[in-house]
């Protein structure tokens, strides 16, 4: 038996999977972070605020309906409420380049 | 509100300031919208993690704000600051410390600075006598009094400029620098000609118009420590002077207001750690001020070098019973001797030098 596959997977097994699942995300939270550049850029030019709470409450109630565990709904509004953050924060850094090279 | 009137930022770097914002349990989402909207608004980058309980916002941002106008919003239960409200002094700026560097002279790395000399300059006799045997005890910055703010509005106020340039001229005699007290803006050319370490009293720790006057010397600035000041409003005032481009800061301790009335002040020897822990700012012992009285001015000198202190100013007059400012709380010229030889001893037992 020893060293034989026994078609059971091993903690290795799993930490690889994670780490090709680790790289989709960090391609996904970029590409949504692109969109949140492209948003924020349009709500420059309209003299918009970078702050929509309404939006933010809409992103927390799409994901947490489309949830269907094993993560409970807590848990998914506190890790995209960190996604929220980030992309808020990125679109201020954006529109204050904007202002920046605008003069 | 006041404390964001204009200041130069040239020399600025933006302070990093953290807040954790606890929102009361039963708080609407429109009270938590209002919050993240006005710290957004401040500049602040929002963490928030909605709890099964309660809301925490983290607040990241630059802008250093008083927790009281957040917590008077609806639905905040409790603000906590994390960061300090002053950058610049802080140890965090400058981990390895800072060390003002005067001539040959170091304040801030391993040598105990002792400043002495009379209260208040009185004649070319009078400062002569004292920094020739100060000198001969290695001491090398002769401290005095030009401009004088007696409380006795009778009592003697000082020889002004006359007095600075007799500092000056005996002190470079004996190859000292030279400390004195400003007490207004108008006197900042002479301090710019006659004087190495501009002194700042304690009443006017908190003139921020003429911190930010002397600041413009260039020049190392002793902050003394308000009577009724807190140690982090210390580090504030010495922010202010710091912010305005001169970061050669030094602070002293010179006895804080306590309900004990038998010494003139309660000299805060715990200062000296809590300073040195959270700022990178050396700090100087005045135990002649917080005394009153020579005879309490040893032990407590003696416990400031065994503390910690960068250094010591210490009141000395060759004649103490004639002098014509604060002669109860200067040493005689022997005491001194008996001091310095004492201090030495205690500086080694520290591993520093004096």
């Amino acid at each position: 038996m020893s060293g034989e596959s026994t078609g059971e997977k091993t903690i290795e097994d799993w930490r690889i999977r994670i780490d090709e699942i680790d790289l989709e995300l960090v391609k996904l939270f970029n590409e949504r972070t692109q969109c949140a550049i492209e948003i924020g850029h349009i709500k420059k030019r309209l003299g918009l605020e970078i702050y929509s709470p309404a939006r933010e409450a809409q992103v927390v109630a799409n994901v947490t309906a489309a949830n269907t565990g094993p993560l409970d709904a807590e848990a998914i509004r506190r890790l995209f409420e960190r996604v929220i953050d980030e992309a808020r924060r990125i679109e201020r850094i954006e529109a204050s380049k904007e202002e920046g090279s605008g003069e | 509100m006041g404390s964001r009137d204009p200041l130069p930022t040239a020399h600025c770097p933006l302070p990093t300031v953290f807040m954790i914002i606890v929102m009361e349990e039963n708080a609407t989402e429109e009270q938590i919208v209002r919050v993240v909207d006005s710290l957004i608004k401040l500049g602040f980058d929002i963490h928030r993690s909605t709890g099964a309980r309660y809301t925490l916002l983290g607040a990241v941002g630059s802008r250093i704000t008083d927790p009281r106008e957040l917590e008077l919003l609806e639905g905040v239960n409790k603000v906590v600051r994390v960061s300090a409200p002053y950058k610049l002094a802080a140890r965090a700026f400058k981990p390895e410390g800072t060390k003002i560097e005067i001539g040959d002279v170091t304040i801030g790395g391993e040598q105990v600075v002792v400043m002495a000399g009379p209260g208040v300059v009185e004649s070319r006799e009078q400062m002569e006598t004292i920094a020739g045997r100060l000198a001969k005890r290695g001491v090398r910055v002769l401290r005095g009094g030009a401009f004088r703010t007696s409380d006795d509005p009778y009592g003697f106020q000082g020889l002004g400029e006359e007095g600075l340039k007799l500092l000056r001229e005996v002190a470079d005699r004996h190859r000292m620098l030279t400390h004195s007290t400003i007490f207004d803006a108008a006197q900042l050319p002479l301090f710019a000609r006659y004087v190495d370490i501009v002194q700042v009293s304690e009443r006017d720790m908190r003139n921020y118009a003429l911190l930010k006057e002397i600041a413009r010397l260039g020049k190392p600035v002793m902050l003394r420590r308000g009577a009724s000041s807190t140690i982090e409003e210390t580090l504030m005032a010495a922010d202010y002077v710091m912010r305005c481009g001169d970061h050669q800061v030094i602070v002293c301790e010179r006895g804080i207001r306590t309900f004990e009335t038998y010494t003139r002040h309660t000299l805060d020897l715990s200062a000296i750690p809590v300073i040195k822990k959270l700022s990178s700012l050396p700090i100087i012992v005045d135990p002649s001020r917080a005394m009153g009285r020579r005879d309490k001015v040893p032990p407590m000198a003696r416990a400031a070098v065994a503390a910690g202190a960068d250094g010591l100013l210490i009141e000395v007059h060759h004649d103490p019973d004639h002098a014509l400012s604060d002669g109860a709380q200067s040493l005689t010229l022997e005491q001194f001797d008996k001091l310095i030889d004492q201090l030495r001893l205690i500086a080694s037992a520290v591993e520093r030098a004096l």
